[in-house]
């Protein structure tokens, strides 16, 4: 296989349940050794991307290969180099913790018991329990580690850090961080914006089923806005009246205000004659990316887009 | 709350306001409840009732005068008939109404011990388990509610229950008394059970432990008043340890005695006490079965897909198991008693029943008997799949490199595995209870039960390979027609020879094909028909499994 084939590839990508189309012409592009960040409101097919992609559901149509094969035929072979953390996960009530990663880790063939050792120690986790008694979160650290500590080319993640407290998320970053420098790909997908911010390469958002934008995250900012807040020794007040402004507003000699990525350039020439005395510039959050193509989503649903749009 | 501000007069009746506290919303849950059992409760009543109008009235198809009636009795007073059916009274001078008493209303009751079981799990344990108690418990609502909801609601459904089977008695121009007694003793065995059930949610943290325990309480009261009944008409002393018994003891249309109901009640009422008592003592979603630690490490095996069926299927295997092992010991050990009685037997009856064929007979019946409940461990298991499925824990399994061909067939070897090693057990505990009982004869009778008991494992493959067939193209039916096929067989079973339907309705039962063995030799037709359906079921569910999608919305 060359290195060139995606690791993930679907074209024109259908799933329908009944009446309902769950995944609309989906078109998601995985290259190796990327992390690959996956966002979408509840219901929007991400958990379903995920289940046609281990093979579990059979797409109505459209393409769909890992590495190269179809999951739905290869689903065995393909699993020896895969992965899948589920969102919610539900274990063996009378299996302890370190017996479900165990039996995980066997199934893939041969491990390395330092490896695993290490991630439950790392992720803080008690083998010992049942697993009947762990909360959510410890229940999707087996799922982690199960996953983590095997030796495979590409993590499917469905909302692996949904129940962890803050501390393990940062062990989480960590070792995603470490998995992408070996060389795995990942596919994130997240309601955590920070998180995919930290860690992923590229991004795709997905709507109702359907990608509706996808790329680098410096790709994905050309088409929002910059956020500057400025201190100017003469008005800047003018500025409101460019048509690439928004959201202008003015506390004693503070200006706060959003430009098009794409014309950054011309307003800090502007500025540059008013005698800045502080300007702090905010790079456009994935809140803000998500918040245009949720932003109808929410209004029909009467929450202004412009009320979550502050930047902390 | 803390009770140190609280001054020594008002502590008493703040105490009383917390006991008020303790059951804040029980009048919502129960509404709640009533509004989501509306289908199951009202199928759970109305089927109990058409069973006992039915049962009632089909006596009068069966046996057109009494004359007719007293050459049936011999169904009920013989003692392999009085194992199943229980004392027999007055069935000197046979009547429509006795026969009903003396043959059928054991069913309802055990049929109305069950529901009462199944709605105190459904609400209490079962609720726990699925973290819906706890949000349920986060608005005001007092720590007994719930269960005093359930327990209400319990009432509620057993007092239809008793007035539809005393409408249906009525209907069949029965005594008044008596059949208000069949109707009391009902609902008394109801209560008793649903008393039963809410100790035994408190001591099992799964909603499966507990069904299986208090579950296991009714199969435990019908063996021990099979063995007290068989022993004497109109039952013995085991008679009397048994819940069923009490409610048999009271003999409608004979004796009408509505003493024994106390009994039922009494240990309703305290059973249900202890029940609210342990329920304190606990934490929401805990049990008093402590947890223990388990293994830092799996054991090598539970790395293979064997390893992972045999963790599944292995709790519920283990108690069908040991229960069946139980009743097969029980069974072997009422052999002599079976002898003893059928000595005492009226001479004519001593003719058709004596000695030999009577004993092969009793044998051939237990076989079959423990056979539909192994049966039932398998169709229970392939339940439990379809909720390994329902669950996710599939999707997480084959997340591995593990096909889904050898995902079922991993579990399906284990099942199988599993229920012939039970048969095997069955034949050898009814063997070894016969063998030590007997005071002739032992030896013989062990082999004999043995082979019976192993005779039914095509019936048995049957019942999984039609199930697993639709586990694999249609699994939403799979478990309703997997208990609807054994429910159907216990019931032909034990009625079909009784009732006059067409031959059609005895051969729908996969129970029904095999031959007598002992009574009959193994006739080998039904045995290679009843294997092809198996495997053939079998093979055609993997088909199907390997190719639907799993755990689809």
């Amino acid at each position: 296989m060359s290195e060139t084939t995606p690791v993930i590839y679907t074209e024109n990508l259908v799933k329908e349940f009944g009446t309902v189309r769950a995944l609309d012409n989906l078109n998601l592009n995985i290259a190796p050794g990327e992390v690959h960040g996956y966002l979408g409101p509840n219901g929007a097919g991400k958990s379903t991307t995920m289940r046609v992609l281990l093979g579990l559901l059979r797409p109505d149509s459209g393409t769909v290969h890992i590495f190269g094969r179809d999951p739905w035929r290869d689903a065995v072979t393909l699993h020896t180099r895969l992965a899948y953390v589920p969102g919610d996960v539900e274990l063996w009530p009378n299996l302890t913790g370190g017996e479900v990663i165990d039996m995980f880790l066997r199934l893939r063939g041969t491990y390395n018991k330092q490896r695993r050792d290490q991630l439950i120690e790392r992720f803080d986790l008690d083998p010992r329990k049942k697993t009947r008694t762990y909360s959510k979160g410890n229940r999707q650290k087996v799922a982690l580690i199960s996953a983590l500590a095997a030796e495979t080319d590409l993590l499917l993640l469905d909302e692996p850090t949904a129940g962890l407290d803050p501390l393990m998320e940062t062990v989480f970053q960590d070792v995603i961080h470490e998995a992408k420098t070996a060389g795995r790909s990942v596919l994130l997908s997240s309601h955590i914006l920070a998180q995919v911010e930290a860690l992923s390469d590229r991004v795709s958002i997905i709507r109702a089923g359907h990608i509706v934008e996808s790329g680098t995250l410096s790709e994905l900012r050309h088409m929002t806005r910059t956020t500057i807040e400025v201190a100017t020794e003469r008005s800047a007040q003018h500025i409101a009246g460019l048509s690439f402004v928004h959201n202008f507003r003015t506390e004693s000699e503070r200006s706060v205000f959003e430009v098009d990525g794409d014309h950054v350039q011309e307003v800090m020439n502007d500025l540059a004659g008013l005698g800045i005395h502080s300007i702090v510039a905010h790079p456009p959050t994935l809140e803000q990316l998500l918040m245009r193509h949720y932003g109808d989503d929410l209004s029909q649903r009467g929450v202004s887009p412009d009320t979550t749009k502050k930047v902390s | 709350m803390s009770a140190s501000t609280m001054t020594p007069s008002n502590r008493q009746s703040s105490s009383r306001a917390e006991r008020q506290a303790t059951l804040a919303g029980t009048g919502t849950v129960l509404r709640f409840m009533l509004r989501r059992d509306r289908i199951r409760s009202t199928a759970w009543v109305i089927g109990i009732g058409l069973l006992g109008f039915y049962f009632a009235n089909a006596i009068q198809l069966v046996a057109e005068d009494e004359a007719e009636l007293a050459e049936l009795a011999s169904l009920f007073t013989d003692p392999v008939g009085r194992l199943m059916t229980g004392p027999a009274f007055g069935m000197a001078t046979p009547t429509y109404e006795r026969f009903f008493s003396a043959g059928y209303v054991l069913f309802l009751y055990i049929l109305i011990a069950l529901m009462s079981v199944f709605t105190v799990v459904r609400h209490t344990r079962a609720e726990e388990q699925t973290g819906r108690a706890e949000l349920m418990r986060s608005n005001v609502v007092g720590r007994h509610a719930t269960l005093s909801a359930t327990l209400i609601l319990v009432v509620i459904t057993n007092l239809g229950v008793g007035l539809l089977v005393l409408a249906g008695a009525l209907a069949g121009d029965f005594a008044f008394e008596g059949s208000l007694l069949v109707a009391a003793a009902g609902v008394s065995t109801g209560l008793f059970f649903a008393g039963a059930a809410a100790v035994a949610v408190q001591l099992s943290e799964s909603s499966r432990g507990s069904s299986a325990m208090a579950g296991g309480l009714v199969a435990l009261a019908y063996v021990i008043r099979m063995g007290g009944d068989m022993a004497e008409q109109g039952g013995s002393a085991l008679s009397w340890f048994s819940p069923l018994g009490w409610a048999q003891q009271t003999a409608p249309y004979v004796e009408d005695r509505w003493w024994p109901l106390a009994l039922l009640l009494v240990f309703a009422v305290a059973l249900t006490g202890i029940g609210f008592w342990l329920s304190t003592k606990r934490d929401l979603e805990a049990s008093l079965m402590p947890t223990r630690m388990g293994r830092e490490s799996a054991r090598p095996s539970l790395g293979t897909p064997l390893g992972i069926a045999v963790k599944t299927l292995k709790g519920g295997l283990r108690g069908w198991g040991i229960a069946l092992v139980i009743c097969g010991l029980m069974f072997g050990a009422y052999a002599q008693a079976l002898v003893d009685a059928a000595d005492d037997l009226p001479e004519e009856f001593a003719m058709i029943f004596s000695g030999e064929t009577m004993m092969l007979g009793y044998l051939a019946y237990m076989g079959l008997f423990m056979a539909i409940f192994v049966a039932a461990a398998g169709v229970g298991a392939l339940t439990q799949l379809r909720g390994e499925e329902h669950r996710g824990r599939a999707e997480f399994g084959l997340s591995a490199p593990l096909s889904r061909t050898t995902w079922l067939r991993a579990h399906l070897a284990v099942l199988l595995g599993g229920l012939l090693t039970i048969l095997l057990l069955v034949g050898l505990a009814m063997g070894a209870g016969a063998a030590a009982v007997l005071e002739t004869d032992g030896g013989d009778y062990f082999f004999d039960l043995v082979v019976a008991s192993l005779h039914q494992t095509p019936a048995v493959l049957a019942v999984v390979g039609i199930v697993t067939a639709l586990f694999g193209w249609w699994p939403r039916t799979a478990s309703p027609v997997g208990w609807t096929i054994v429910g159907y067989a216990a019931f032909m079973t034990n009625f079909g020879q009784i009732l006059e339907v067409p031959d059609f309705f005895h051969e729908l039962n996969i129970f029904g094909h095999l031959s007598q063995y002992p009574v009959e030799e193994v006739a080998w037709g039904p045995v290679v028909i009843l294997t092809a359906l198996g495997v053939g079921g079998i093979v055609l569910g993997l088909l199907g499994w390997n190719r639907r999608e799993i755990n689809r919305v």
